[in-house]
This record gives structure tokens, C-alpha cells and sequence, in this order.
């Protein structure tokens, strides 16, 4: 599959609370280009990982229209959404979330469950994006036997597994230590820049947005800024 | 890998949990199949003895006051032309044991002409029933105490009668039955026995019931009414019942035993839905967020709840198997013979029992994973993904 941008018009987000009503997204308007890698900061509560769960489509706005690629997601059915989810979006969470009985091939062959495949398309895929991550070694280590920075690459391998067009990140350095942080990192940009794919990462690491082409800052529920990162831009366009 | 996979590795998850609520179900019910077992054997006897159309004449006030034996023409003249009675069976009891042991056996003493008219279920050859007739200790032993003492045809053996004068009597074995009903008992010649007591003094020939062989169930109704009736208001006033109704006598001591099992088994049920409703809503808990993600990958609320929902089953259905195909195999090996002084042939797994328990541990499982397989639909993504971090 190839890239998908990402366009926000006016999105409005509120959680209700004992009947309180409490906004989060207060007419955020944004455009991601197709293949780009936008790194989304700001304080706790200023709406970043809600406006990631609005572009994987795992919620719906208030009010506000969220196209990702051709789809239009706040006029899609929650079924239309979790069908339209497995093709388009892979998740990379911040705690990896890998089903701790399966190995890192089952792991990352979980999404693959879902569709009509051959055993062997099965795993030829899961072995492609093992390699993709640096793990086609690792493939019968369950989770308890890898490291936090391995454990984060095959939850990346089980998010490419299916080619989606968009990667979202909800703060995949966080728990990794500063070197391990920063592979993982390298890993998501080579996918950005080799594979084309079109990455949404929420940080609170100013070094890991740094990786990203275009830093969006979020405060109150809206745009506050943005900055484009110059160094990965010098990079990439050296490359 | 499949979805079925992934299920089992679940499963996996934590060993020891699901290793106990496998046993939590294992156990009860390789009890519930043994006790239906037990009532569709008793239902079986019960089936049997309706079809052969006999009647029980007891003294009103209790069995053990003996009828004299004269009431048997009385009762025969009831039915000059024989349109309704085929034939009447006096009965003593005995109440038998062999020297020297403790357990009794249900033996009782009968009219050597009619025995095998009444009882002609236990399919008589001519030469066993000549034997019967001609032979004054002649003895029919049902299959399981012959096989409990390791008797034969032609053998003697001796008796010890549990009733005043206690005899000790010798028997020839002329038959062994294995007719529904008959394989615990053991069936003498009532005027040996009647002659033997006279012999001590005890010059009272008598019958603990008669039991009547009818030509139809009109037939036995008809008898029913008139013999109690014919009897009433003489110092021998009788109770005529059927024979289920005469077995029923006895097992009252047990109360409703079919209803008994049925209660144990909604107990049984009731509480292993407990048992595994509470192990999957462990389950699901601890699963919040996996579940989560599964959801945020692709998986469907339809996917996720059959996820939720085989585990449940799953975890029944192999429980149940753990504790019914061991309990049939090693009952169907060491075949238990003697069920107290229940009829039974023998007390083996029914197939029947099987398919009812498995359909129940089925349905067990379902129930259980119900409530959490619900609550996996019903479960927000984004709240669960949120709260892990």
C-alpha cells in the first residue's frame, strides 16, 4: 500500500465525566502529507494521544470531519472502522503490548489473522517484517525472553506486518532507555524514508521528535505551533 | 497459527488456574454422570418391570407381617376362568448370607410351580426349569452374586436365612440370571424352606407377598381393586400394588432418588458456572488491555467475543472430558456389580449421561463466558489503552 495524508477540519473532542462535560479538542485543524513523519507534543491533556485515537479511527469526533487517505472517518460505522483499521493503520504502543504467550512470530502474525491467507503468505510476511526490525533471528523468543527494545521492535513488526498506509506511535520511546530509544527511532524513520510510510508519533522527548519531520504542538485542544525539523530535513534530502 | 491456537496458549496463561478450574469441573462432573448413570439404569429396570404386567399382594400393615399361604387360592379364585391372572407367586424371605461373611443377599423363598410363570423373564430352558421343579434346593442366583461368590451351575452351596429359626440350608444352583432387575437377588423353593421351618417348630406357613402375573395392564388394574377389596375388613386385609410401585417401597428409605440426582446435578451445575463464571471474569481482567489491542488491530467485537466466549467453553468442555472419560473408563474396567440393594446390573457410565454432561459443561461454558465475553465488546478502546499507560 502507499501513503495516506491526513486532514483534520475543525475537530471537536469532549469526554463527558459525571455529566461534566470536558473538552479536549477544540477545533483542531490539521494536514499531514502523505509519507510525511509529524511528531505530536504538547503538555498532559492538551489532546495529542486523543488525536491520534481520532486518526486511527479508534474514536470518533464530536464534531469535525477526519480523513485519513480516501476514507472519511467520522461518517464510518464502528464495524466499517475496526475493517477499515486493519488494512490502513498499524499501532505501536508505548508498553508493546504483545500477548505474552504467543512468540514474536505469533505475535506479529496476530493482525495477519484477520484476513484470507495462505500459511505461507503468512509467513513469509511475518519473517519479512521481522527482518525489517532486526529480529528475524527471534523469531520463537516469547516476550519474557527479549529486551524492552526488542519486545518494542516486534510490536513496530506486528504493526507493518499488514503494509498499512499510516503508523501511529503513541510515545514508543517512552519506557526504552536513551540508546535503545534511539534505534527504535532510526527504525521508525527508515520506514518513513524507505518504505514511505506516513508516521504520527506523540512524544514527550523533544530528542525523539527531533526524528520527525515536522514537530505539531498542541495545547488546549488546538494547533498551538508547529516547527519543521531542519536537521532530519537536511538528512533526508542528503540521502 | 490459528485463532484455536492462540485460544489454547491462553489457556497456558496461567497453569495453575487453569489447571484448577479444569478440576473444579473435572470433579463434579464424573459425580453427575455416575448418579445419572445410576437413575437411567434405574429407569431401565422400572421400564422393565412395566412390561411384565405383575401385581404385589402385601399384608396392609407391613411386609413383614407374612400373608398365610392359603391366600393364594383365595386370590387365584378371584379369576376362575383365568381371563385376568396368568398365575400367582408366593414369596418368603430368606434374607440369605453365606457362613461366614458379612454382606446378605436378597434371597427369597418361591412357589416351585409358579416361580417360573411369573418370572418368566429369566428366559427358562426346559432343562433349567425341570431342574427348578424336580429338585427341592434347587436355587436361581442372579449374575452378580454369582459372580461375587465365583458360583456356577450344579454347585451347592449353603445358606444362612437372617430370619427366625436361621436356618442353614444347602442349595443346588439349577440357574444364573442376568434378567434386568433379578442380578442381585437369589430365589429358593418355598416348601423346602416352609418344610425346613416346620422341621424347628415353626409350623406357619406364610408369604411376605404374592405377586400375580396379569394378561394386561386393564387386567391389572381390575385385580388391583379386587383383591384389597375382597380382603378388606378380614384379619388379613392386603395392599396390591405394581411392582414399580413395590421397588419404590424400598428406595423411599433413599428419598426421591431420581429427584435427589436431579438436585445434585442443578447444584453440581450451579456451582461450576460459579467456579468458571468467576475464573473468565479473572480472565478477562487481567486481559483488559491485550483485549484492547486486539480490538485496536482489526479484531471485530464479533471476533473478540468468540475469543472470550471459546475460551470459556473451551475451558468447560476439557474440564468436563477430564473428569467423565477417566470415570467411565475405570468404572467400565473394574465394573462395579453391587449397588447396595438397588436392581442394577452393574453400575457403568451411560453414553446417555455422557452426551447430557457434555451438553451441560457445554452450556456451562457458555453461560460463563458470557457476562465477560459481553463486557470484551462493550469494552472501550481507548479508555482500556489509556489506562495501561
Amino acid at each position: 500500500m502507499g501513503a495516506a495524508g491526513i486532514v483534520l477540519r475543525d475537530v471537536h473532542k469532549a469526554y463527558f465525566k459525571d455529566r461534566l462535560e470536558i473538552p479536549v479538542l477544540a477545533g483542531l485543524n490539521l494536514e499531514i502529507a502523505p509519507g510525511e513523519f509529524a511528531a505530536l507534543m504538547g503538555p498532559s491533556g492538551s489532546g495529542k494521544s486523543t488525536l491520534l485515537h481520532l486518526i486511527g479511527g479508534l474514536d470518533t469526533p464530536t464534531r469535525g470531519s477526519v480523513r485519513v487517505g480516501d476514507s472519511q472517518l467520522e461518517s464510518m460505522s464502528e464495524s466499517a472502522l475496526t475493517a477499515w483499521r486493519s488494512r490502513h493503520v498499524g499501532f505501536i504502543f508505548q508498553m508493546y503490548h504483545l500477548v505474552p504467550v504467543l512468540t514474536a512470530a505469533q505475535n506479529v502474525e496476530l493482525p495477519l489473522l484477520l484476513f484470507r491467507m495462505a500459511s505461507s503468505e503468512r509467513k513469509r510476511r511475518v519473517q519479512t517484517a521481522l527482518s525489517i526490525v532486526g529480529l528475524g533471528d527471534r523469531t520463537d523468543h516469547r516476550p519474557n525472553q527479549l529486551s524492552g527494545g526488542q519486545e518494542q521492535r516486534v510490536a513496530i513488526a506486528r504493526a507493518i506486518v499488514t503494509d498499512p498506509d499510516v503508523l501511529l506511535a503513541d510515545e514508543p520511546t517512552g519506557d526504552l532507555d536513551a540508546r535503545t530509544s534511539e534505534e527504535i527511532l532510526n527504525l521508525l524513520n527508515a520506514l518513513n524514508t524507505e518504505f514511505g510510510k506516513t508516521i504520527v508519533m506523540v512524544t514527550h522527548d523533544p530528542r525523539a521528535a527531533g526524528h520527525a519531520g515536522r514537530t505539531l504542538h498542541l495545547d488546549k485542544g488546538v494547533l498551538d505551533r508547529e516547527e519543521v525539523n531542519t536537521r532530519r530535513a537536511a538528512t533526508a534530502s542528503a540521502s | 497459527m490459528t485463532l484455536g491456537y492462540v485460544l489454547l496458549q491462553n489457556l497456558r496463561r496461567n497453569p495453575l488456574r487453569s489447571g484448577l478450574t479444569m478440576v473444579a469441573f473435572a470433579l463434579p462432573m464424573a459425580v453427575f454422570v455416575v448418579g445419572i448413570s445410576l437413575v437411567l439404569a434405574l429407569q431401565q429396570v422400572s421400564k422393565a418391570n412395566e412390561a411384565e404386567l405383575r401385581l404385589a399382594v402385601q399384608n396392609r400393615i407391613a411386609l413383614v407381617n407374612a400373608l398365610p399361604e392359603r391366600l393364594r387360592r383365595e386370590i387365584e379364585a378371584l379369576d376362575p376362568d383365568k381371563r385376568r391372572i396368568v398365575a400367582v407367586c408366593g414369596f418368603r424371605w430368606f434374607g440369605g448370607r453365606v457362613p461366614n461373611t458379612k454382606s446378605g443377599i436378597q434371597s427369597l423363598g418361591a412357589d416351585p410351580d409358579t416361580f417360573p410363570i411369573v418370572y418368566r423373564e429369566l428366559r427358562w430352558t426346559d432343562e433349567e426349569e425341570q431342574s427348578w421343579k424336580r429338585d427341592r434346593r434347587a436355587a436361581v442366583v442372579g449374575s452378580n452374586v454369582a459372580a461375587q461368590y465365583g458360583w456356577n451351575v450344579g454347585d451347592r452351596v449353603t445358606l444362612e436365612s437372617t430370619v427366625p429359626p436361621y436356618l442353614s440350608l444347602e442349595f443346588v444352583i439349577v440357574k444364573i440370571t442376568d434378567a434386568t432387575g433379578r442380578v442381585n437377588g437369589m430365589y429358593l423353593r418355598r416348601d423346602y424352606f416352609e418344610e425346613s421351618r416346620a422341621e424347628r417348630g415353626f409350623r406357619n406357613p406364610g408369604c411376605n407377598v404374592f405377586w400375580l402375573r396379569c394378561t394386561s395392564i386393564e387386567a391389572m388394574r381390575e385385580m388391583q381393586t379386587l383383591i384389597d377389596e375382597h380382603f378388606a375388613n378380614s384379619p388379613n386385609e392386603t395392599r396390591t400394588m405394581d411392582e414399580n410401585a413395590f421397588a419404590a417401597s424400598f428406595t423411599e428409605a433413599l428419598g426421591n432418588l431420581p429427584g435427589l440426582m436431579q438436585g445434585i446435578a442443578l447444584v453440581v451445575v450451579f456451582i461450576v458456572a460459579l467456579v468458571a463464571g468467576n475464573t473468565m471474569m479473572m480472565s478477562f481482567r487481567e486481559r483488559t488491555r491485550e483485549l484492547a489491542v486486539f480490538k485496536a488491530i482489526g479484531f471485530s467485537n464479533r471476533r473478540v467475543f468468540g475469543v472470550v466466549l471459546s475460551e470459556s467453553v473451551m475451558l468447560a468442555v476439557v474440564g468436563a472430558a477430564a473428569g467423565i472419560l477417566p470415570t467411565a473408563a475405570v468404572l467400565g474396567a473394574i465394573g462395579v456389580r453391587m449397588v447396595g440393594f438397588l436392581p442394577i446390573t452393574s453400575l457403568t457410565v451411560s453414553p446417555t449421561a455422557i452426551v447430557i454432561a457434555m451438553c451441560i459443561a457445554l452450556s456451562v461454558g457458555v453461560a460463563a463466558g458470557l457476562v465477560p465475553a459481553w463486557q470484551a465488546i462493550r469494552l472501550n478502546t481507548v479508555s482500556a489503552l489509556r489506562r495501561v499507560g
